[in-house]
Formats: structure tokens, sequence, C-alpha cells
């Protein structure tokens, strides 16, 4: 019984382990930015995060002031690159937060109609 | 009144293809390309490159044409844009802006070329359904003074958001001083952008024409 245990308790720390070791998944990050007002605004805030090597797509919605952007497999960006990259290109962000949405779902949401 | 009101329907026709506001520095990383047609009296060509979103270095060719006694001046001068000071605020964003340059001047009304010294600003305020901004423009040198104050107040008919076609109508109030023209002058604007793309069109209420083109890349 005990070495049931024992070994139920290895295979449990070994499915950890592989757990932690696979790739990070591919990542959709929003922000909630302030001053975002005008096309420009957006057209600088997408220049800048497309630069970085990681990203894949970018949202812009003025509506809902709000930039969202995915990264490729197995990357990730780190709050504070991209605080810094909204910071840089003039603006304010109020929060950053990790989606379990595509891309594509967050775009969908962001240009359905009221 | 009545040519002012055909004034702005014309504009309005005229509109072909702009945030609701030209500003001296666009983006971090971006360069401005701006021409404007100010009802004969004054023309304009900028190019700026903004190293980042509160500094743009760049050049200006400007010519002005006085309506009074027809004396003209071509300035051409190297300037350096600067955000004073910005609010990014919910749904809105306020700026201070100031700019300083130096550049070579001719005129039919002097001989040769001068040293002509420039300084401005532009104060503004803008959401997605209006704006408002103030901008004062003075060139000198030892043979003239001139300085063109230019206040716009817009309101879009619809929010736009990005991607989309954005739609602006404007009203203009432009002062100039320096010999080039007495009193106010009025203009209704349409203007419209989509991307880094602007056009604006629109009449003076002596119904001259009024337009100005800007790109953002």
């Amino acid at each position: 019984m005990r070495n049931g245990k024992n070994t139920l308790f290895a295979f449990a720390a070994f499915a950890a382990v592989i757990a932690t070791a696979q790739p990070v998944a591919a990542a959709t990050i929003e922000m909630d930015v302030n001053g975002l007002v005008c096309a420009f605004c957006a057209q600088g805030i997408e220049k800048k995060l497309r630069a970085f090597p990681a990203t894949t797509d970018v949202v812009v919605s003025l509506e809902k002031k709000l930039v969202a952007l995915s990264t490729k497999d197995g990357t990730d960006i780190a709050d504070d690159e991209l605080k810094k990259a909204l910071t840089d290109a003039g603006y304010t962000v109020k929060a950053v937060r990790r989606e379990s949405e595509s891309l594509d779902e967050v775009r969908r949401r962001v240009e359905a109609k009221p | 009144m009545l040519k002012f009101l055909a004034g702005t329907g014309a504009g309005i026709l005229l509109a072909l293809a702009q945030s609701a506001q030209a500003k001296p520095i666009a983006f971090a990383d971006g360069t401005t390309v701006m021409a404007e047609y100010g009802a004969g009296t004054m023309r304009e060509v900028q190019a700026f490159y903004a190293p980042y979103y509160w500094l743009s270095l760049g050049a200006a060719v400007q010519r002005t044409d006085s309506d009074i006694d027809g004396g003209r001046r071509d300035i051409g001068t190297l300037r350096a844009n600067y955000l004073l000071k910005r609010w990014n605020l919910d749904d809105a964003q306020a700026n201070v802006f100031v700019w300083g340059g130096l550049g070579s001047a001719t005129g039919n009304r002097f001989r040769g070329s001068v040293l002509d010294r420039n300084a401005g600003f532009q104060a503004d305020y803008e959401t997605r359904k209006v704006y408002f901004s103030l901008m004062s423009d003075l060139h000198e040198s030892e043979r003239y003074s001139q300085r063109i104050d230019t206040l716009q107040l817009g309101f879009a008919p619809y929010e736009h958001d990005y991607k989309d076609l954005a739609t602006w109508f404007v009203v203009q109030a432009r002062d100039y001083t320096g010999g080039l023209r007495r009193g106010v002058e009025w203009a209704a604007l349409v203007r419209l952008f989509k991307g880094g793309a602007w056009v604006e069109a629109g009449l003076t209420a002596e119904g001259k024409p009024q337009l100005m083109a800007m790109f953002n890349f």
C-alpha cells in the first residue's frame, strides 16, 4: 500500500515536471490604455508592438480603449516591456491582463456592435 | 453669411479623403509629410521625423502672399518640435507642443536673403467626438515679423474606430499679422482620414479654397 502511494506520488511529481517543461503556449494579452482617441495614436502603438519579435498580430480598439496582441507559440512578452513600449509611444497603460481567448475572438468581441 | 454657408456646403462636397487634428509629432519612429494650401495667402510643406513621441525634427518651406500689398515671402526653416505636456485621459487626449527653428527667407520687398527665426506653439484637446486646437506660428527677421494664429473647432458626425474612415467637420478662424491680411479669415472644412492618410478641403468665407494633405508612416 505504501509502495503504491509512493508510486502515485512519483508519477504525479513526474507529470508535474513534464507539464512545466512544455513550451509556453501562444499568449493573448490585453491592455487598457488611456489617451486612445485617434487613428494616428493607434498607428503608433501598433508599430511599437509589432516591433517585438514575439508579436504575431495586434488589435487596437479606440471605442474600448483597448490594445491586444498575440504572440508566437512558445513566446511571451513581459508586462514591464509592454508597458514601456506603450509609454514610449506616448500613452498611459492602466492594466495588462492575459486572456484565454484567441486574438481573433478578442477582435470579434471589440468589433461587435452593442 | 450666405457666402459662408455656401462655403461650408462646398467644403463638404469638396471633401475627398485624418487624427482629428494635425500634430507636429504623430508618433515615435514616425515620419510626417504635410502640405497645405491656405486660401492663397499661405502655402506650406513640412516633413518631420520623430525619434521619440515627444520630439520631431525636420524642415518646413512656407510661402506667404500678402492680400494687402502683394508682398511675397519665401521662408525655409530647419525646425524642432517638442511635446511640452500630454494628458492621457479616459476618453480624451490633450497636448501642448512648442517648436523653434532657423532658416533663410527671400521676398519681393527686400533684397537678398535674410536669417529667419521661427517659434510657435499648439495646444489641443481631442475626444472621438470633438476637438479644439489653437496654434500660433511666428516668423521673424530683420525685414519682417509675421505670425499666423489658427483656431480650429471640429466635431465628428460619428465615432470612428481604428481602420475606419474618420470624418470631421471643422470651423477655422485664422488671423495673419505682419501685413499679410486684414481681419480674421473664417473657413469651413471637411477632414477625412484613414490609416496614415488625411485629406482636408474647404472654403473660406470669401470662397477661397483651403486644402491640406498629410501622411504619417
